[in-house]
């Protein structure tokens, strides 16, 4: 843990280049080395966040991108970590799954959103399947590692007191798995919020994707930077709030490499 | 060949016994092989431990001690022959016998506090309020002179105090039969003859019976009853010698009892002449 003094002046350090940056966009836009049309002054970007914020318009799509989120998360998440249990724990069950699993886990996620149009239409539907299959995998083959991982030992100390095969998976191989399960959790949350906002931009029926998409096409240059740097305190609070409960979780495990 | 070798009664200062007799009866194991052929761990071995008796089992490594073990533990099925606790044959888990790994690291779970590892070891089991369970935990932490580090966890204790957490775990389960499979091994040795004391103490309290797997000739002698010499792979009982020590046993002293040294000679004699190593460190 740094002494405060040392956490302001790292603090202090990583806000150095971005304010650098800010300042450099703000002289070139105003003296019009760069086209102020396309690249506006981070101050009227502010100025126009400030409206979305003041008028409550950000409220709307900020919470569908998040219900979104979450819902194609919760879902993802659910069933690889069951799907990765059993697979973990069963070599029968990953023999038969692991070439599936293989041939679907390399394909981007976007390029299903054809067919996922074509099956369930333009709407939540469809979003919460493409941004649930983008969080599977990651979890999955981490699930699939902890699982695997899990001391022996632990297994049969539960066992020798007696605990059935269904405590010995709620009490020693799920929180043993846990670090790695969270870790994968940790890749999918980002790769998750990236399928929503893509997932958004093509059905257009709302949400901080469709937002950003939106106000550029009607040339609402300046609303359409404000969105984004929505999106970017949104991903900034998520994984901080992610961090906070993985250590929460997985406070007894060094952190583990993904 | 078969040794057979009958139970002795405990010589501990046990009145009362609250072990269980725990007989092995023709116990063989094979496994399946790298090249799918059949390698035999464990040849035939019968032994009988009476009630509340300590045994140690001695053997080159590699012999199969824990393997025979973790059969008696109900952890692995027997090839051939059978367990029996009391009079009862022992298929899968039995209720009344406990387990004491090697790695106490490995086997207290570093999510729960040290009371909560505890009580994973009965608090299953019996229908108890959540304050008397605890009772119970601090009874057997106390008992390990751990009775402040309930609320620590594991990994913040020393390895000696991490295996006095797996012992009153162990015990607060309030086996009959005490399995050990080499808990004293990854401790350095002045931690291992205070776990040894405490042992003796818990065991001369508590009258389990009690089977502790050791390669340490020394340990065997200076904590059991009987010490069963087992061969090298695969395992047949060579020998069992009674200790015949007094006890309660000390540090110091009993170790340097002719008896203890006169046992050890002949039982160290034994194994390094059987797994054909030479006695001499440096032949001239």
């Amino acid at each position: 843990m740094p002494i405060p003094a040392e956490r302001g002046t790292a603090v202090l350090a990583a806000l150095v280049l971005p304010l650098a940056a800010l300042l450099c966009l703000e002289i070139a836009s105003r003296s019009a080395i760069v086209d102020p049309t396309f690249i506006p002054p981070p101050s009227a970007i502010i100025g126009t966040l400030g409206d979305i914020v003041a008028t409550g318009a950000f409220a709307r799509p900020l919470a569908q991108t998040v219900l979104l989120l979450f819902a194609g998360y919760g879902l993802g998440s659910f069933a690889a970590i069951s799907l990765g249990i059993l697979m973990g724990a069963s070599r029968a069950v990953y023999n038969c799954l692991e070439p599936l699993a293989e041939l679907l886990r390399p394909l981007p996620k976007p390029a299903l959103l054809p067919a996922l149009i074509l099956f369930l239409g333009l709407g939540a539907k469809m979003e919460v399947t493409i941004v649930a299959l983008g969080c599977f995998f990651p979890v999955l083959i981490n699930t699939i590692q902890g699982v695997r991982a899990v001391e022996p030992t632990m297994i049969n100390t539960a066992r020798t007191f007696g605990h059935g095969s269904f405590a010995v998976w709620r009490r020693i191989l799920l929180p043993a798995s846990a670090p790695y399960i969270l870790a994968g959790m940790r890749v999918s949350l980002g790769l998750g919020l990236i399928l929503a906002i893509t997932a958004e931009m093509i059905a257009g029926t709302g949400g901080l994707g469709d937002s950003i998409l939106r106000a550029q096409r009607l040339f609402l240059v300046k609303e359409s930077y404000a969105w984004l740097v929505i999106l970017a305190l949104l991903g900034l609070v998520l994984t901080g709030v992610f961090g906070f409960i993985e250590r929460r979780l997985a406070f007894w495990s060094a952190p583990q490499v993904t | 060949m078969a040794v057979t070798a009958g139970a002795m009664p405990a010589s501990g200062a046990t009145t009362q016994s609250a072990g269980a007799r725990l007989r092995v009866e023709a116990l063989g194991k094979a496994f399946a092989g790298p090249d799918g052929a059949a390698v035999e761990a464990i040849g035939s071995v019968t032994l009988d431990v009476a009630p509340g008796e300590f045994v140690a089992v001695v053997g080159p490594s590699g012999c199969g001690k824990s393997t025979l073990l973790q059969i008696i533990a109900g952890l692995l099925l027997p090839s051939s022959g059978r367990v029996l606790l009391g009079d009862r044959d022992v298929t899968g888990e039995p209720a009344h016998m406990v387990y004491l790994f090697q790695q106490y690291s490995k086997s207290l779970l570093p999510w729960m506090t040290v009371e909560n590892n505890v009580m994973f070891a009965f608090r299953h089991r019996m229908k108890v309020s959540q304050a008397d369970a605890l009772t119970r935990c601090r009874d057997y932490l106390a008992m390990v002179g751990l009775g402040d580090s309930g609320h620590h966890y594991p990994w913040q204790l020393s390895g000696g105090m991490q295996q006095r957490v797996a012992i009153a775990r162990a015990l607060a389960a309030e086996p009959q039969v005490l399995l050990m499979d080499e808990p004293f091994s990854s401790v350095d040795a002045l931690t291992r003859l205070d776990l040894h004391s405490l042992i003796l103490d818990l065991w001369t309290k508590k009258h389990f019976t009690a089977v502790l797997v050791t390669h340490d000739v020394d340990e065997a002698i200076f904590l059991a009853d009987r010490v069963v010499v087992l061969t090298q792979r695969p395992a047949q009982l060579a020998e069992a010698v009674a200790t015949k020590l007094s006890r309660p046993r000390h540090s110091i002293e009993t170790r340097e009892a002719p008896e203890f040294l006169a046992l050890r000679h002949r039982l160290l004699d034994h194994l390094l002449t059987r797994s054909g190593r030479t006695r001499d460190a440096n032949p001239r």
